[in-house]
């Protein structure tokens, strides 16, 4: 059996529906959406319409967060002061947009969603805003999947398809005694402990990519044999550039989805734990 | 003895950057002036606002602005290197001298300014030819950026989008650009290089406010949008409150942990 993972979906109907019927064309019908429907791009409602209309199983991104509860994400958010700028702009008009239906829709999303021992997030188990970057630290990637029970772990959030395999782990760890113990015990004892092998699967970005081209991006893990494949969806985008400048959003927007480039930067800052 | 030397050629092709190094190689006195130039058919000069004289002067301390009445009047110094640079889309018809665009000749004389040798981008063997471009058809953008600091991430962010074309076809962009710790830096780009210069200035001011050095932006190329030039820079530069914030922690980064004893 085959299933398909997609995220970060930034109200981008074109990319959504060509992404859907690329999913349909291989006959799988079990779907996951790792959230992020909403932000930046010029339809909203359509894309969280169609998602409803499809029941596919989503948990909440960090944008479908802010929408509900407002903008207080940490620094991790935005890189630099434009970015910040354009994010609010991008924020207030996808808050003036959505309707209350769809509103609620995102409220009722779960932060995350199990399947045996998958685990499906936006960001980390930690937060929807908190980056798992490729190239992140392997003790601390490995931390987030263990600590959260989970063989494998489903995200998105960086716009950047990838699998990463954290095999041969093992943690060493000093046991030290307290004081009144019972005697003759060692005051310190090394144990080292292997770890199982563990998996990160990013399923990129349907709405907004940011992997060198503009292509829309999603995964299928064939759980039969284990495998993940990366797809690569080429869409319509000028039809969603046309839409933004339609919808009054900024035309920079529009220049940069047509060019493969994210709207805003993203954090780079592997190591970086947010604060929200 | 002193020497004359009229350096022309259309924009981005290295005038500015091959001035610089034969004012570093010479030992004597240097002096510079740059002349405006004159719009050609469908190709518009861009006002340089300074940005070059402020440039080569930050880099060699010492240089004479030959553009000031003084410098015109007072007697020139034994061994005086001057170097005029004048943009100029098309080739000179004559060689040498003779091929010295007549229309400026009353602004050299009005400076006592004789050129000895006059120099062609793209004409003149001396001078590299690989980035000459010919050019049929070119807008002008100049923008005053006097009192600006920008917040560096969206400096970046901003000449990375203005050069890839987001705000009309660029084909050269240069200015000099003021950060909140009190460096400056010229930043270059022309569409026939790879990748753009930032080059850092060594005069430095204090993290105090808004620096008063000259602050410009100038950008060449078709279809440009300045509208959406000015959106951007709305977003990228700093207000008050922020630049303040920002110095205020860089200020106390810069102060010493401890106290120094009592004499």
């Amino acid at each position: 059996m085959a299933h398909a993972v997609i995220s970060c979906l930034h109200a981008n109907l074109a990319a959504l529906e060509a992404v859907l019927a690329d999913i349909d064309q291989q006959g799988i019908d079990t779907i996951t959406c790792l959230g992020d429907l909403v932000g930046y791009g010029p339809q909203p409602n359509e894309v969280v319409n169609l998602v409803r209309e499809r029941q596919i199983p989503t948990c909440q991104g960090c944008w479908d967060e802010d929408i509900i509860e407002g903008l207080n994400a940490c620094d991790c958010s935005y890189p630099s002061q434009l970015a910040e700028r354009r994010g609010q702009l991008a924020h207030q008009w996808t808050a003036d947009q959505l309707s209350e239906e769809n509103r609620a829709f995102l409220a009722s999303l779960p932060m995350s969603l199990w399947r045996d021992r998958q685990l499906f997030v936006h960001g980390s188990p930690n937060s929807q805003h908190e980056y798992l970057l490729p190239d992140m630290d392997a003790f601390a990637a490995l931390e987030r999947v263990e600590s959260a029970g989970a063989e494998t772990l489903f995200c998105g959030h960086t716009h950047r398809p990838y699998v990463r395999e954290l095999r041969d782990g093992s943690i060493r760890v000093r046991v030290r005694q307290t004081p009144g113990e019972p005697a003759g015990v060692a005051e310190a004892e090394d144990r080292e402990l292997r770890l199982p092998l563990r998996r990160i699967i990013n399923a990129g970005s349907v709405g907004e990519p940011r992997h060198g081209n503009t292509h829309a991006t999603y995964v299928i893990h064939h759980e039969d044999t284990n495998a993940v494949e990366i797809r690569e969806v080429p869409y319509d985008v000028e039809r969603t550039c046309r839409a933004i400048v339609d919808a009054g959003l900024p035309p920079i927007f529009a220049w940069r989805l047509r060019h493969g480039f994210e709207y805003a930067e993203r954090a780079d800052d592997a190591s970086h734990v947010c604060e929200r | 003895m002193s020497q004359t030397l009229l350096i022309s050629g259309p924009p981005g092709c290295g005038k500015t950057t091959w001035i610089l190094n034969r004012i570093q190689s010479h030992s004597g006195p240097c002096g510079f002036l740059r002349l405006a130039g004159y719009p050609d058919e469908g190709l518009l000069q861009a006002r340089d606002g300074g940005i070059d004289l402020a440039w080569l002067q930050d880099q060699c301390p010492g240089l004479l602005d030959l553009a000031e009445p003084d410098q015109a009047l007072a007697p020139r110094p034994a061994n005086l290197l001057a170097l005029i640079e004048l943009p100029q889309f098309q080739p000179p018809t004559d060689s040498g001298l003779a091929g010295v665009d007549r229309r400026v000749i009353p602004q050299l004389e009005a400076l006592h300014l004789s050129p000895d040798e006059h120099l062609h981008f793209g004409r003149d063997h001396l001078l590299p030819r690989q980035d000459t471009l010919d050019f049929s058809s070119l807008q002008a953008l100049e923008r005053n950026l006097a009192g600006s600091v920008w917040d560096p991430a969206s400096l970046s962010s901003f000449w990375f989008e203005l050069v890839n074309g987001a705000y009309g076809d660029v084909y050269r962009a240069k200015a000099l650009m003021n950060l909140p710790d009190g460096r400056a830096f010229f930043c270059n780009w022309m569409v026939s290089r790879e990748g753009s210069q930032f080059l850092p200035l060594q005069t430095t001011a204090s993290p105090d406010g808004r620096p008063q050095r000259l602050s410009r932006l100038v950008v060449q190329g078709k279809d440009l949008d300045p509208a959406a030039i000015e959106v951007t820079l709305a977003d990228c530069l700093l207000s008050d409150a922020l630049l303040e914030l920002e110095q205020a922690r860089l200020r106390q980064q810069e102060a010493p942990s401890h106290p120094s004893p009592a004499a």
